[in-house]
């Protein structure tokens, strides 16, 4: 006789391509280093949540060598930034980083030329870093603050531009030959799940989900897109289902529509994995989709190893577990017979 | 229609006001007080987003008739902290990435200060048990916990509270977990997203929205509408001047339907009014004339002989097919020492952001068509509005607004060009807010897939051969179908080296409703079938499941289903790090699941069984005890 | 959307009936607010206006409870979330809080009234087998030349059928009295295609109360809800077990018999197959669940004498 609760566990592999699909993708970006050591940038960035602005701002505030709360980002319109495109194929860091990357590099520049003139040094023995400036092996130190003073004074905006290019490939028509994308990213998750064999619910216990993201600009934040995905992946895996009949929707409204809760998550056991992108300056790739690819196969996986039933069409409602398991009691008394 | 008189204490503030007997407590808020960080996610009580303590309990504002709250306290989100501070659940949800698009996060504060409120030593179950009525599609609820436990334990003084602070700095900042720049104004409610702005003199524009899924349109009626008291304009698509039709690689979508409808929910004309109560009743008054056609419900009679045509430049309802070819699968068949064959199926998905769709538009004093709108492509919709409406494209701006949750949903530029026409008519503001019900079935949702998969494997679990194709519904309109199918091609026999391939991915139009860009853009339908195959193929072949993947694996130097040789590839490392940390016990998958060791460990959850809060069945505290 | 014309707060139940009687067609009572609101929208009724809107909410005389006679008498105004804080409630009502913590969430628990979701009758409404099982009985109100006049009814009678009542024109609850069921075992289970916030397939009320050696059921109360267009009360199954070994064998038997009772217009095989388990679990569950005591599966004897 079967145990009521049952649990099993899981994995799938997975790959993804950085930045938009089999074409050449671009990103342009403005910087300035400002008055009180600040700084701004000037992109066109789209946060949808996944945490873009303050990668943006660690970004910049690196390369200029001041802190990210002293980064002051433009807003997102096409009449005051230049155009870096959309929040979507995982793109923003490696596009819109790299691109704010090398334009705060270019205003810094501008700043360091001055700044090594003033103090009568090779410009290469300037460091800047959370707001200081200094000049190594010697006694030369300013605040950044100081810093933009001494450039403006001497008639010169510390600012700068850059586009930031991924070159992808087209795909041949016949046999889709082709370099789609210049980076690739790799990811594993394996689900630990306990199914009701009373009720044919299926709870997620445990994800661990390890991703190579080239280099985690915010490893919080690389985290936070993994939880998120997992949890979405979830849904598609157990629970969530528009529906039409005839083209008209059954599932109109988060009644009906089912969204995971707070009661419905796996503990989510994040590693991070870096591979650095040999073609860009931060070598950073990216984790907003990748995250969400494996999840629904590794739980399917480990309902299968729970009570040996394969589902391959999701979701895996409850109703479609207790007619699997209905089904493989019907096939093993056929065989006892 | 007689007004309420309303006396009540809204953020210890005394408000005496008039309102209208239909009104919700959350429309008195947002509109009456202009407190718009409480949010209409859903309108239905399932979202959690217009969560307010009333007389210290925690309800949903969208069910709440005002009148109810005569004579109570109303607490909001913004009035939990005083100006310019935040409570320590609040600076929690700051410190620990808790917050993500932001637009479930005041309510989900709220619910987290009642939790702590019930009872300061919550633990990790009743958390998430009084956290239950509010969703979260963003963050995966986990950072939220943390954050909950982190101020319970602040507040109950076992965490000092500078663990809410900035971390010190270390030698970089790239590396660092430097907390979210726009978090403080996510979880104060300040952050104003499209349906909290007001500008003066603005219209509430409302949609007619088709009921027919396939439909000849004889003729639209819109006299009585254009009659009513209050109704600024009414707008077909006779009233688009330039060149019609937007899509993410087809612009094959008009603003408004033209001609015929192709799916329930396509938009075929929208009225501007006063208030958003006469544009609806405006909207009910449009009178149109239609024809039923046959219509396609299934993507397998897309391409029947003699089905209907859904659109004249596509005879043969194709959206897009894309084909990769490696070798000889013939010969790889040939070659393998066992071949399974299966099909798989996933379903259509919504995108369930908590922000539902909104907008304004505006013509500025420069005669610059503005549009404020959280969507995720500007750039590409400036490029298309600018033809619709036959404008040079510096006369026309596109502003993000903040985006309460995108993933693909809001590339599609479904309502921003009768926004904008709404606003060149009247030259007004004009405001869009969709109901969830509305953004349902009118926005684009993620393909749904057929899979059918051979896969060809040697003894060792070397792959030989595989043969994958996939029939995707696209719905009534392109959306990003082309792309789906590119990406799902490319990526849809997984991350091995694989000789022989033959992959077809197709989607066709039917009059679904439109399927586009989600998050993965086709890469998880196709990896489902992959790696379930593999484990089948593991499972046949008595191999753990790592070891056959990790004899596939794609390596530095291998050639990727496009033949594009890779330059770098860890697959190796990101499979044993995931085999190490989830402590993995090797063997075949062939239900071993009552026999291994290696599950409910300390890194797995408890199963939830409801009801953590009857262990510790005290009286709650009195209104002057609540700590949060 | 909801709209109407007018929206009443009556002061009491005199004002509220009288209101009620006079209402124009298509007036409709408002209790909570959670089933009306969610209703009036695209997909399901749409934009509706009603004349007049009658809130019953802050009538005092139908806000509170009291025990007497071994009855609990609940104002209509009790809410959800009063059976999971109210310590009173708690004892007398064992299957409440089990019930009342699968019902949606805290927030709309504080709004949503037991009279109201009893009224709108959802086939899959979560109170109402609990209440089924605890013999519940709704009154009713109505006005009499001036003069309120009130009946009682019990709750497996005034339910029809999905979104049928037998309230009568006029008519308005005031109470619902259930069996003070202090020292019974109390469980509740529920399908659904997640943990919270979630409409049932399927649920299950049970209380059991066996004798203070934990061998023998004495008494038990089981009702379903959701397998058919109105509650069940497993009465037979109930009548089968008293007197019978406290044993797993035992309800695994009677919980084959209750799938017998199951007459559900869609999805058959599946309710049927969650009814049996759910019988069992919400059997077991009742029994571990039982204050004070503990039970005594007689199994292991029974095994040994096979």
């Amino acid at each position: 006789m079967m145990e009521r609760k049952l649990r099993g566990r899981g994995i799938a592999a997975s790959w993804y391509g950085i930045a938009r699909t089999a074409t050449i993708d671009r990103a342009g970006a403005w910087a300035e280093i400002d008055d009180g050591g600040t700084g701004k940038i000037v992109t066109g960035v789209t946060e949808i949540g996944e945490g873009i602005l303050t990668v943006l701002a660690q970004i910049a505030a690196e390369e200029m060598g001041i802190r990210p709360e002293d980064v002051t980002i433009g807003d997102n319109d096409t009449a005051r930034a230049p155009e870096a495109a959309h929040a979507g194929a995982t793109r923003q860091t490696y596009m819109i980083g790299n691109s704010v990357a090398l334009a705060s590099r270019e205003a810094r520049s501008a700043l360091f030329a001055e700044l090594a003139d003033h103090w009568g040094v090779a410009v290469d023995t300037l460091k800047a870093f959370n707001g200081e400036v200094w000049a190594v092996e010697t006694n030369q130190r300013v605040s950044m603050k100081d810093a933009v003073k001494i450039c403006k004074a001497r008639g010169v905006v510390p600012v700068g531009s850059a586009s930031f290019t991924a070159h992808g490939t087209g795909l041949d028509p016949v046999d889709g030959s082709g370099a789609p994308w210049q980076a690739y990213v790799f990811g594993t998750q394996v689900a630990e799940v306990e199914v009701d064999t009373y009720t044919g619910e299926v709870q997620v216990l445990g994800i661990w989900a390890v991703h190579d993201v080239g280099r985690a600009i915010n490893p919080r934040g690389v985290e936070g897109q993994i939880e998120g995905g997992v949890v979405q992946g979830l849904g598609q895996a157990l629970m969530e289902d528009y529906q039409t009949v005839d083209g008209h929707t059954t599932t109109h409204g988060f009644a009906k529509y089912i969204l995971p809760t707070s009661l419905d998550i796996p503990q989510i056991n994040c590693t991070i994995v870096e591979d650095p992108d040999p073609l860009s300056p931060l070598r950073a790739k990216g984790i907003g989709e990748p995250a969400l690819v494996p999840t629904a196969p590794a739980i399917m996986n480990a309902i299968y190893d729970a009570i040996g039933v394969r589902i391959k069409s999701l979701p895996a409602t409850p109703e479609k577990i207790l007619q699997a398991l209905r089904e493989r009691h019907a096939a093993n008394q056929r065989e006892i017979a | 229609m007689p007004k309420l008189k309303l006396e009540l204490q809204v953020n210890g503030r005394k408000v005496s006001r008039e309102a209208e007997p239909h009104q919700r407590l959350l429309d008195f808020l947002r509109d009456d007080l202009n407190l718009t960080g409480t949010k209409e996610g859903c309108g239905a009580g399932e979202c959690g987003t217009c969560s307010v303590f009333v007389d210290g309990k925690l309800v949903k504002s969208c069910l709440m008739p005002v009148a109810k709250a005569a004579g109570t306290s109303v607490q909001t989100i913004e009035g939990l902290a005083a100006p310019g501070d935040l409570t320590p659940v609040q600076k929690a949800f700051h410190k620990t990435g808790a917050s993500q698009c932001g637009y479930c996060i005041p309510g989900m504060v709220m619910a987290a200060t009642s939790a702590l409120r019930e009872n300061p030593n919550a633990g990790i179950e009743e958390i998430k048990e009084r956290l239950g009525g509010n969703i979260c599609r963003c963050t995966g609820y986990t950072k939220i916990f943390e954050a909950v436990e982190m101020a319970r334990d602040v507040i109950a003084g076992e965490m000092p509270a500078a663990v809410l602070e900035e971390d010190a700095v270390g030698e970089s900042f790239i590396g660092a977990n430097v907390r979210r720049l726009d978090a403080p104004s996510k979880v104060s409610g300040r952050l104003k997203y499209a349906a909290d702005m007001k500008m003066p003199d603005m219209l509430q524009m409302q949609v007619l929205r088709s009921p027919h899924a396939h439909a000849r349109i004889m003729s639209i009626d819109t006299s009585a509408a254009e009659a009513m008291d209050g109704v600024a304009c009414v707008i077909t698509s006779a009233d688009v001047p330039g060149k019609d039709g937007f899509g993410v690689f087809v612009h094959d979508q008009p603003t408004m339907a033209t001609g015929k409808v192709r799916y329930v929910g396509e938009a075929v004309a929208a009225v501007a009014a006063e208030d958003l109560l006469i544009a609806r009743r405006a909207v009910a008054a449009i009178k149109v004339e239609y024809e039923p056609l046959p219509g396609i419900f299934f993507a397998e009679d897309a391409r029947k002989p003699g089905a209907p045509v859904l659109h004249d430049y596509a005879p043969d309802n194709l959206v897009k097919h894309i084909p990769i070819r490696k070798g000889n699968v013939e010969a790889g068949f040939a070659q393998a020492d066992i071949i399974l064959e299966d099909d798989f199926s996933t379903q259509q998905v919504e995108h369930g952001y908590l922000e539902p769709e909104a907008g304004i538009a505006y013509v500025d004093a420069d005669d610059v068509v503005v549009v404020i709108s959280p969507s995720q492509n500007i750039s590409h919709h400036r490029h298309m509005l600018a033809e619709i409406i036959d404008k040079p494209i510096n006369k026309v701006r596109f502003i993000m607004s903040p985006v309460g949750g995108g993933f693909g949903g809001k590339e599609d530029m479904i309502y921003q060009g009768m926004l904008a026409i709404c606003a060149m008519k009247t030259h007004r503001p004009v405001q869009l807010n969709f109901t969830r019900e509305e953004s349902i079935i009118a926005s684009a949702k993620r393909h749904p897939s057929k899979v059918h998969y051979k896969l060809g494997l040697k003894k060792d679990g070397r792959i030989t051969a595989i043969e994958f194709s996939m029939l995707s519904d696209g719905g009534a309109y392109g959306m990003s179908s082309e792309g789906v199918m590119r990406k799902a091609a490319i990526l849809s026999c997984g991350p091995y080296e694989v000789d022989n391939l033959k992959i077809d991915t197709v989607a066709v139009y039917t009059n679904n409703t439109p399927s586009g860009a989600f998050r993965t853009f086709g890469g998880m339908q196709a990896q489902f079938a992959t790696e379930s195959m593999m484990d089948m193929a593991a499972e046949a072949l008595g191999m753990d499941p790592f070891a056959i993947r990790r004899v596939n694996m794609m390596k530095v130097g291998s050639r990727t289903h496009t033949q594009q040789e890779l330059t770098t590839a860890s697959l190796d490392r990101v499979l044993d790090a995931a085999e190490k940390a989830s402590r993995w016990e090797s063997g075949p998958p062939t239900v071993r699941g009552p026999a291994r060791k290696d599950m409910n460990g300390p890194d797995t959850r408890k199963p939830c069984t409801l009801g953590a809060r009857f262990e510790t069945a005290t009286p709650g505290p009195t209104e002057a005890e609540k700590v949060a | 959307m909801l709209t109407c014309d007018t929206y009443h707060m009556p002061a009491s139940l005199t004002e509220a009936l009288s209101l009620w009687a006079t209402a124009p067609e298509g007036s409709r009572l408002v209790s909570g607010g959670t089933d009306i609101l969610p209703w009036a929208r695209e997909g399901r009724a749409g934009d509706v206006h009603l004349p007049e809107l009658i809130d019953v909410t802050r009538i005092p005389e139908l806000s509170g409870h009291t025990i007497a006679n071994r009855r609990v008498y609940l104002g209509a105004n009790t809410v959800y979330q009063d059976f999971l804080t109210n310590p009173e409630l708690r004892k007398a009502l064992p299957c409440m809080p089990y019930c009342a913590i699968w019902f949606a969430d805290d927030q709309i628990r504080e709004q949503a009234t037991l009279a109201g979701n009893l009224v709108n009758a959802s086939p899959v409404a979560d109170g109402t087998p609990a209440v089924v099982a605890l013999n519940g009985e709704i009154e009713l109100a109505r006005l009499d030349n001036g003069k309120v006049v009130r009946r009682i009814l019990p709750v497996i009678e005034f339910i029809e059928g999905p979104g049928k009542t037998k309230i009568a024109p006029h008519e308005i609850v005031t109470s619902v009295i259930l069996d003070a069921a202090d020292g019974y075992g109390g469980s509740f289970q529920k399908v659904g295609l997640r943990r919270s916030l979630v409409i049932s397939v399927a649920c299950c009320a049970a209380l059991v109360r066996t004798d203070p050696a934990g061998r023998v059921f004495e008494s038990v109360r089981l009702a379903l809800g959701g397998v058919g267009p109105r509650p069940i009360r497993l009465t037979q199954v109930e009548a089968a077990l008293v007197g019978q070994k406290v044993s797993r064998a035992v309800i695994k038997d009677i919980a084959t018999q209750a799938a017998d009772a199951v007459a559900s217009r869609s999805r058959q095989d599946y309710r049927r197959d969650v009814v049996v388990n759910f019988v069992r679990a919400a059997l077991e569950e009742a029994l571990a669940n039982q204050p004070g005591g503990t039970v005594n599966f007689q199994d292991g004897e029974e095994l040994a004498h096979a």
